[in-house]
């Protein structure tokens, strides 16, 4: 197995732009967006623009010669503000449109040759960035406004990934006549609490379990800038000794702590195992398809898929601390309280069944519940709670079509958040149809009935998921997995879809734009079926959220 | 005055029934997947191949003959059955894609019979969350069952574990009063239902001492010789085991290295199937009489009659048509071709019961209302109400003979019943209807 190097991970974790440590600050009270330099590609005839927004955060247009009227906006996912070793965070705009980390593809030329415009920018202030959505909200309406100003636009996609998923959402909601369609790639369904408190989970049942000095979410915002990103950092640190450890000797040492539970001699691997399922953690990862076995290492297919929730808890970790301070900053310490959770309600009565023997049986299994149950809870901060629970608050009540893309096995923002977006956004369509129904049944005279009958309520969700294949775990001649070879084709990863998918999902948005509507089922399964690893199945759902909020 | 509403209304329904009424079919064949006008599709997953796959591989083809001659004979209200296996291997992982499979490429009506409890824990609440029937089962576990709102359409095809082990513990509790009693058990759900049920019955376990367990997928790779060996130490007498065949088959051989002779065992009934159990032991190197030898005197229950017991009419049919219809790889008559035949004639009666217009959730619901009605080849009703859905409530106990026939006890066949709770076992008094001279169910 890979062996486990800090200072890469995270810099891998700061490469995928989940990091956050930036201190948010009121946008300043600019006078103007600059104007823009301008260049025309003598070869391609694409004109690119670079500008500043009022308040000097960096951006960039660009615009194809067979430009068709149809202009995608790109909200990026959360950004750091601090340098890691190994890792300086990225200034301007870093990314025009969606890309890939694990194919290596950008979508800028596809989409250009396709005729859209695409524009871009960096949500900063002040070269600080993190948790910092309600500024973007702010920065991506006066990207979309001095660009309309400047170019002809028949129609205007605003579309992002991971973080902009917490932005784009309020975003539409306050200001419903500036796009005309929204994709969400990979993304937070806000609020982000829901995710965090997973996260959170998972490091306090690695506390209890495995190093009672870790401090997980409690450490987070308790010092903000500098202080605070290496506060974190320090925490972090104890988590990664534990993965690397684990890298080497598969979690296969008897749990050591408590001392209560250390004679029942349950392996780590199984406390881990159990953690990443009370989290909710996908059980494939980029190598491990949890269910393909070696005779040595990995004899049972539970197995695979506790090497599964080990390679994806590095940068799920990455996650809950840094975007976790980010968020801590933004809200303040004592986010986080367990006092009241049911940990053996977090464990799914399937998922006990399904991993008996990752888990070590029922009696390990009750073992460890037992001393979840037992273990001193950790008490919040009321203030801090509830100013989490407010953040990023959304109604998901937009009428404009909005298209979700998220890859069934995604590490960081799990596909249970595109669940959660389409069941909310479900109850308020379905609030609003019982609603149009009752005055419709009450309609009494002709013009009534035709008005009605223009407002009735449109369901205008949709959410794609991109799927693994079915086998693609490589073991090495030691019958060990191998971490070294190119990762599933689809399905797994944060922000990492194929370019036959990127694709699929923006001309799908194109065309909602264009029409006001998501495609019917009929034709998204007939679109969907044509692309590899792209689900077609309409009554498909992956893994919920373990918190619905 | 309002006309444009009706007018609209009218128009829309006026359509809709025009546009069914073109297609020459019923509303509900028109809408419901996996029916057609001369079709049900039903899919099943199982170890087609594969370290579980002995003696579960058969279920699919048996069940398959019975829906053939079911087809040859009419089929279920002009509809022919058609049954479309998958191999999930037994790996929870696979399950899912074949489930995947049957719900989009093969478009099934009812998932029929699906084998194994950690599979099938994998996809039941995705299959449940779609609405689809999971009728018959093969898992005794009662997680499945005893909550209809968790899981409102699934049902099982297996008594409970904990029915059987409810009745096998009093039957071992009074024969065995001055006998030191111990268990084998899996740490799992399996286990779970047993030692629930045996403790009902009123025996009583030390752990560490009289009852050792084990995790089931590692007795392959680590062996018993420590549960077995404990057991032994402590002068367990009678052995009861609560585990999969192939675990029952090394328990078994390690008892047998160690010298370790209990005055009986006593094997619940999913892990004493003797051709799985000889299957195994014979792909360790056990000749079929040592292996036979090993089995005969373990007491064990069925619901069912014993395949071997040739007087049964139950058995007599369903070997006709086996014989006629099977086109399976290894048709050879046993316990698991019996039981597969048994749920698929339950299964037609199902169907026939749900009507020509049949619906998913028609059927359900006449499951839970009519099933316990639904009679079959086992010897005590099935327990389907709204507020359960166990499958079969009772079990009569046998001992296998030297042949490896599981014969009753002290000579006379006594069905026990009870259920999954709290209920005292009771000496069944329900009489088996007879089958019918053509061996179709008959319902209504």
């Amino acid at each position: 197995m890979r062996n486990v190097n800090l200072k890469k991970l995270i810099a891998t974790i700061g490469a995928a732009a989940l990091i956050s440590t930036g201190l948010v600050v009121a946008v300043a009270a600019p006078a103007q967006a600059n104007t823009p330099v301008c260049v025309t590609d003598a070869k391609t005839g694409v004109i690119t623009c670079d500008g500043k927004l009022s308040n000097g955060a960096a951006y960039r247009t660009m615009v194809p010669s067979n430009y068709d009227g149809t202009f995608f906006f790109w909200q990026h996912g959360v950004r750091p503000s601090y340098p890691y070793p190994s890792y300086t965070p990225p200034t301007g705009v870093e990314q025009m449109s969606p890309t890939s980390v694990n194919h290596k593809i950008s979508t800028v030329k596809p989409m250009l040759q396709l005729g859209y415009g695409i524009a871009a920018y960096d949500c900063q202030n002040n070269n600080l960035r993190g948790w910092n959505t309600t500024e973007c909200v702010e920065m991506f309406k006066e990207l979309i406004t001095i660009t309309k100003a400047r170019i002809t636009i028949k129609k205007t996609v605003a579309y992002g990934g991971s973080m902009a998923g917490a932005i784009l959402t309020p975003f539409i909601e306050k200001y419903p006549d500036l796009a005309d369609a929204v994709g969400i790639e990979a993304g937070i369904a806000p609020s982000v609490s829901n995710t965090l408190k997973s996260g959170c989970d998972f490091l306090y049942i690695f506390s209890v379990f495995f190093d009672p000095t870790i401090k997980g979410c409690t450490v987070m915002g308790t010092a903000k800038g500098i202080a605070g990103h290496y506060a974190v950092l320090g925490d972090f640190a104890k988590v990664g000794a534990l993965l690397t450890q684990w890298s080497v000797d598969y979690g296969s040492l008897p749990i050591a702590y408590p001392a209560a539970l250390a004679p029942a001699g349950i392996p780590q691997r199984s406390a881990l195992l159990l953690a990443g399922l009370m989290a909710g953690i996908p059980t494939k990862s980029g190598h491990m398809d949890g269910i393909s076995t070696s005779a040595t290492l990995v004899p049972e297919g539970s197995i695979n898929s506790t090497v599964a929730i080990l390679e994806n808890a590095q940068d799920f970790l990455g996650t809950a601390y840094f975007g976790g301070q980010g968020v801590g900053e933004v809200v303040g310490a004592g986010f986080y309280d367990n006092t009241k959770t049911n940990f053996s309600a977090l464990l799914a009565d399937e998922d006990q069944g399904r991993f008996t023997v990752g888990l070590s049986g029922d009696d390990a299994v009750n073992a460890m519940l037992a001393t979840l149950a037992a273990a001193p809870r950790i008490t919040g901060n009321a203030d801090a709670m509830a100013k989490l629970a407010a953040l990023d608050k959304s109604k998901f009540d937009t009428t404009k079509p909005v298209v979700l893309l998220s890859n069934e096995a995604d590490r960081l923002v799990l596909a249970g958040n595109s669940v959660l977006y389409v069941n909310k956004a479900k109850a308020v369509y379905e609030t609003k149809l019982a609603a149009w129904e009752k005055k419709y049944a009450a309609a009494t005279t002709s013009s009534e009935v035709s008005a009605l009958l223009k407002s009735k309520p449109l369901w205008n969700t949709v959410s794609i998921y991109a799927i693994t294949p079915d086998i693609y775990t490589k073991f090495t001649e030691t019958g060990a997995p191998d971490l070294t070879a190119p990762v599933a084709i689809s399905g797994v990863g944060h922000e990492s879809f194929t370019k036959d998918q990127l694709m699929t999902w923006v001309r799908v948005l194109a065309s909602s734009a264009k029409t006001g509507k998501v495609p019917s089922p009929t034709v998204l399964a007939s679109v969907l079926s044509k692309v590899p690893y792209l689900n077609s199945d309409p009554d498909y759902q992956p893994s919920e959220l373990k918190y619905q909020d | 005055m309002n006309l444009r509403k009706p007018l609209i209304l009218t128009i829309v329904a006026t359509a809709l029934v025009g546009s069914l009424a073109m297609n020459g079919l019923s509303a509900s064949a028109a809408s419901v997947p996996g029916v057609s006008s001369t079709e049900i599709v039903l899919g099943m997953q199982l170890p087609q191949t594969g370290g579980a796959s002995p003696g579960y591989n058969k279920i699919d083809d048996a069940a398959r003959a019975y829906f053939d001659y079911v087809n040859s004979k009419g089929g279920v209200n002009g509809r022919s059955i058609k049954l479309v296996a998958k191999d999930d291997t037994y790996k929870a992982g696979v399950t899912i894609t074949t489930a995947r499979e049957l719900i989009n490429n093969d478009k099934i009506f009812a998932f029929f019979g699906s084998v194994g409890t950690q599979p099938h824990l994998a996809v039941v609440k995705d299959i449940n969350r779609r609405g689809i029937p999971d009728i018959l089962v093969n898992s005794g576990y009662s997680g499945l069952y005893t909550d209809p709102k968790k899981y409102p359409n699934t049902f099982g095809g297996l008594g409970t574990y904990t029915v059987e082990a409810k009745i096998l513990g009093k039957y071992l509790k009074e024969k065995y009063a001055d006998k030191k009693i111990g268990i084998l058990y899996q740490s799992d759900d399996f286990g779970r239902n047993a030692l629930a049920g045996l403790t009902a019955s009123g025996l009583k376990f030390e752990a560490k001492k009289t009852a050792a367990s084990f995790v089931s997928g590692t007795h392959g790779s680590i062996g018993l010789a420590t549960q077995i060996g404990q057991l032994k130490a402590n002068g367990v007498e009678i052995v009861i085991i609560a585990a999969v065949s192939s675990a029952t088959a090394v328990a078994y051989a390690t008892a047998s290295a160690l010298a370790y002779k209990p005055t009986k065992w006593a094997v619940m009934s999913v892990g004493a199937d003797s051709t799985t159990f000889q299957t195994i032991l014979g792909a360790r190197g056990v000749p079929l009489a040592n292996s036979a030898a090993l089995l005969a005197g373990t007491i064990s229950a069925s619901h069912i009659p014993a395949a071997g017991d040739a007087d049964d009419e139950f058995v007599k049919a369903f070997k006709k048509i086996n014989d006629d219809f099977n086109k399976g790889a290894d048709k050879r008559w046993d316990f698991n071709v019996l039981h597969g035949m048994n749920i698929a004639y339950i299964a037609t009666s199902a169907l026939m019961g749900a009507g020509k217009d049949i619906t998913r959730a028609k059927l359900v619901s006449y499951m839970e209302k009519n099933g316990a009605k639904l009679s079959n080849a086992a010897f005590a009703p099935l327990g389907y109400s709204a507020s359960t859905h166990e499958a079969f409530t009772g079990f009569w106990l046998g001992e296998y003979d030297a042949s490896l026939l599981l014969k009753p006890l002290d000579g006379k066949r006594v069905v026990y019943t009870t259920d999954s709770g709290s209920g005292a076992v009771t000496i069944s008094n329900y009489t088996r209807p007879a089958i019918a001279a053509d061996a179709l169910p008959k319902v209504g």
